[in-house]
């Protein structure tokens, strides 16, 4: 499913210009990082993809859906939307009811709701504390069951507003596997992120925004090379590919793998 | 988005440049005054007035009128109906709805209570509007208000806010599960708990957070504590105060002696 986005502008009631003229395809199944400062305008846009938000002017398309004519609720169909804030969106007493609203609100029948909450449980590494209560469990695996009771939406197009904020490695390690996990499906997945080496490694379209417009739009190498530019949103290019680029290699590397080999080139 | 739970507007005017506690004993007067004061026509009189022209001289005329004719009036005019309607206890008639009789005596009393209402309300408004509430609170501490109770006030006037701010956040992640908060009125009961429920847990670990990072910073200390805020408090303040002092205890011995 395709998301279509064409002159988008937003101003909030207050009079802040949030988005000034985004135009941008996401193809089915791609993985895109959206890296910037705050107040670039990232939230604002993904903000428009599940409808929460309306275009001031210009046009947004879920596949043959016009934002603007179907409600969140509908929406929320195509598009699973994963808030900063776990604690922002969890009630039910026990993990696995709580990752069974979703479903269950898109009228799935009840073996598919089974199905995909046992599946979005074993993906989050959540099945031994399908009986816990979220807020026993410790802020990294309340932000796992968050995500756990998106995935299980089983939507096209997933979004993750900043992740890995607050999350210690294992469980960054666990988000990581999870977007794998959704390309292998076809999945789109769309990521907010500040932690520019989570972006690097594991997406391969990036977005830089600044000041309401997109600043770069790319391949991840090709977006997290441009030192310059990216300055611009206050985003520092990657440690490994800072590095690579004081020793001298042609290419900016994103990953440990691509930086041996481009280490061994040089040496050859 | 509501950013401040504040009706203060920033000018800069006599009225704003006075001392918060000279103003509180302004506020104070005025209404103690006002709903002393025997004449029918005192409390329509002071708004007319003395709370206009403070209004005028704090440029905050226009938000004045504004929270007066959109907030107050009703709410006096709601009581000043009820009352005069549905109080017996007058002589004189002055008409008849079925079975309800107007009087002059209740529409006259009503009067006099909803005037009175529209006078006290009004003139915290202009205080509201003049005075920031941290600035107040500090002010007072520093006369020896308990500070737990300055801050009682001024957490609540700052935690709504971002109550409201939660809550809006908590009913769009809902929405993006799909849960629909347009449908009728039955499905919409069965709403609550989804998005009541992690309004109240975040207010919970809210408060503690808050309550550890302000003990963290001494809050319970006994000792003699210093401001960082010096607010101006002149000789003119203090005359002001004392004549109004001055004036309310003349008023109420007058009172006292006359009748």
């Amino acid at each position: 499913m395709n998301i279509e986005i064409s002159d988008l502008h937003f101003t909030y009631p207050s009079g802040v210009q949030a988005l000034r003229g985004i135009s941008l395809t996401i193809e089915a199944g791609e993985q895109v990082g959206i890296v910037g400062q705050n107040g670039a305008g990232k939230t604002t846009l993904v903000r428009h993809l599940n409808g929460l938000l309306h275009p001031t002017a210009g046009e947004v398309k879920i596949g043959d859906w016009d934002t603007r004519k179907y409600s969140v609720a509908k929406l929320a169909a195509r598009v699973g939307y994963v808030f900063q804030n776990p604690d922002d969106q969890l009630f039910s007493r026990d993990v696995r009811t709580e990752v069974a609203f979703g479903p269950k609100n898109l009228g799935y029948p009840k073996e598919q709701v089974e199905a995909l909450v046992s599946e979005a449980l074993e993906m989050t590494e959540l099945a031994d504390k399908t009986e816990a209560n979220p807020y026993d469990l410790s802020p990294t695996w309340r932000k796992m069951v968050a995500i756990a009771s998106v995935i299980a939406m089983d939507t096209p197009i997933v979004i993750f507003d900043e992740p890995t904020t607050g999350q210690d490695a294992a469980s960054v390690a666990r988000i990581a596997n999870v977007i794998r996990v959704l390309r292998e499906r076809g999945k789109t997945v769309i990521t907010i992120t500040h932690d520019i080496d989570f972006c690097a490694e594991n997406f391969e379209r990036v977005i830089a925004m600044s000041q309401g417009r997109i600043l770069l739009d790319g391949k991840a190498n090709d977006v997290l090379g441009q030192e310059e530019i990216l300055a611009a949103t206050y985003v520092d290019p990657p440690q490994l590919a800072r590095l690579g680029r004081r020793l001298g290699f042609k290419e900016t590397v994103r990953n440990e793998e691509e930086f041996l080999a481009a280490l061994k080139n040089m040496s050859a | 988005m509501n950013d401040r739970l504040s009706f203060y507007r920033k000018r800069n005017s006599p009225v704003h440049a006075l001392n918060p506690f000279t103003k509180l004993i302004l506020v104070s007067a005025l209404i103690f005054y006002g709903l002393t004061a025997k004449g029918f026509w005192t409390a329509t009189l002071m708004v007319a007035f003395v709370l206009l022209p403070l209004a005028l001289a704090s440029k905050l005329l226009k938000e004045y009128v504004g929270v007066a004719l959109k907030v107050i009036l009703p709410t006096a005019g709601f009581m000043f109906v009820m009352q005069s309607v549905f109080i017996p206890g007058g002589t004189t008639e002055i008409f008849r709805l079925g079975f309800i009789s107007v009087e002059l005596e209740t529409v006259q009393r009503s009067y006099l209570i909803a005037s009175r209402i529209f006078l006290f309300i009004s003139a915290f408004v202009l205080l509201l509007l003049t005075t920031h509430p941290s600035e107040l609170m500090s002010d007072l501490t520093r006369r020896g208000l308990p500070p737990q109770f300055a801050y009682v006030i001024i957490s609540t006037l700052q935690i709504i806010p971002q109550m409201q701010a939660k809550a809006q956040t908590i009913i769009a992640a809902q929405r993006s599960r799909g849960l629909d908060t347009e449908s009728s009125f039955f499905k919409r009961a069965g709403l609550l708990v989804p998005l009541v429920g992690p309004l109240v847990f975040g207010s919970l670990v809210e408060v503690e957070e808050r309550a550890i990072a302000i003990e963290a910073r001494g809050f319970t200390s006994t000792r003699t504590k210093t401001f960082l805020h010096d607010i101006p408090d002149t000789p003119a303040d203090k005359f002001i105060r004392w004549t109004l002092t001055l004036f309310i205890i003349i008023s109420l011995a007058a009172r006292l002696w006359l009748s």
